[in-house]
């Protein structure tokens, strides 16, 4: 992958499932509510509203299972989507570390989902995540800076 | 322009040459000249460079106007890196949720035009 820098999150998973099926537990509300959060929480059916499209929006809540005052929502803008293949979106976060009260970051998530039939694999799918303060432009910076400095770099974050 | 410390760390680290001095300080602290030797770059361009990296946190830079060194600040890596694990944990226990709900989806006898994998061998 390019231009990936160490800021960026990135997942990799593999599920036995079609790629239509995991493609559409991202977008149909009723699938994402029954699956998405962290454990002990929940995303109430009436809080998702998707829009899969170019410029669509993409909201939902999650809620604390103990405490329903506990909430989390978000509240994404696509800007790049191809139905089973690709979700992009955006938005606007609070509360990451160094900001100050009011003040947002903007993050960025991209979903990318292989068939991998194309390797022997028919009827599974490899999700590719993606999140992070991520920037295109930023990327193209990066792009030519993938190099043997970098390895060093990321010995001294690990120790 | 980056606005809050966070991107600014981010926006720091996204050039390579930042990156490639940083790497260099983490073996030992350096001045100018020592750190523009090993690119094709002027002197005022490192110092331009020094100067995100100062802004951002990353480095700090001795007062001292003959030796001039520049040392790494390991902290607000770690700070930004610790902050993408946590959406890391985020994201492998929710992932867990959805393979575990894309099995029951299929396991579902609702739809008999889904046969079951593993028939043919």
């Amino acid at each position: 992958m390019n231009g990936t820098t160490r800021q960026d999150l990135v997942i990799t998973r593999d599920f036995d499932a079609p790629r239509e099926l995991v493609y559409r537990a991202f977008v149909d509300p009723d699938q994402l509510a029954a699956w998405f959060g962290p454990v002990g929480y929940s995303v109430p059916r009436d809080s998702v509203s998707v829009e899969p499209k170019a410029g669509g929006h993409y909201r939902f809540t999650m809620v604390s299972d103990d405490d329903p005052s506990q909430t989390s929502p978000v509240n994404a803008t696509f800007s790049e989507v191809i139905e089973n293949e690709l979700l992009v979106g955006s938005e606007e976060w609070a509360g990451a570390p160094g900001l100050a009260e009011g003040e947002t970051m903007k993050m960025t998530m991209r979903l990318e989902f292989h068939d991998l039939a194309d390797q022997g694999q028919s009827g599974r799918t490899r999700l590719v995540l993606r999140q992070g303060p991520y920037d295109p432009e930023l990327e193209n910076m990066a792009r030519a800076g993938w190099n043997s400095s970098f390895t060093k770099l990321d010995g001294l974050l690990a120790g | 322009m980056a606005t809050d410390r966070l991107s600014e760390i981010f926006a720091a680290l996204a050039d390579p040459t930042r990156r490639a001095i940083l790497a260099r300080l983490a073996e030992s602290d350096a001045t100018v000249n020592e750190l523009a030797e090993p690119f094709e770059i002027s002197l005022p361009a490192v110092s331009r460079h020094l100067k995100v990296l100062e802004r951002a946190g990353l480095i700090t830079r001795t007062r001292s106007a003959q030796w001039r060194s520049s040392s790494l600040n390991a902290e607000p890596l770690r700070e930004a890196t610790a902050w993408m694990e946590r959406y890391r944990m985020f994201w492998d226990t929710n992932l867990d949720r959805l393979d575990a709900h894309l099995k029951r989806l299929q396991q579902q006898p609702t739809d008999p035009s889904h046969p079951s994998k593993g028939s043919t061998s």
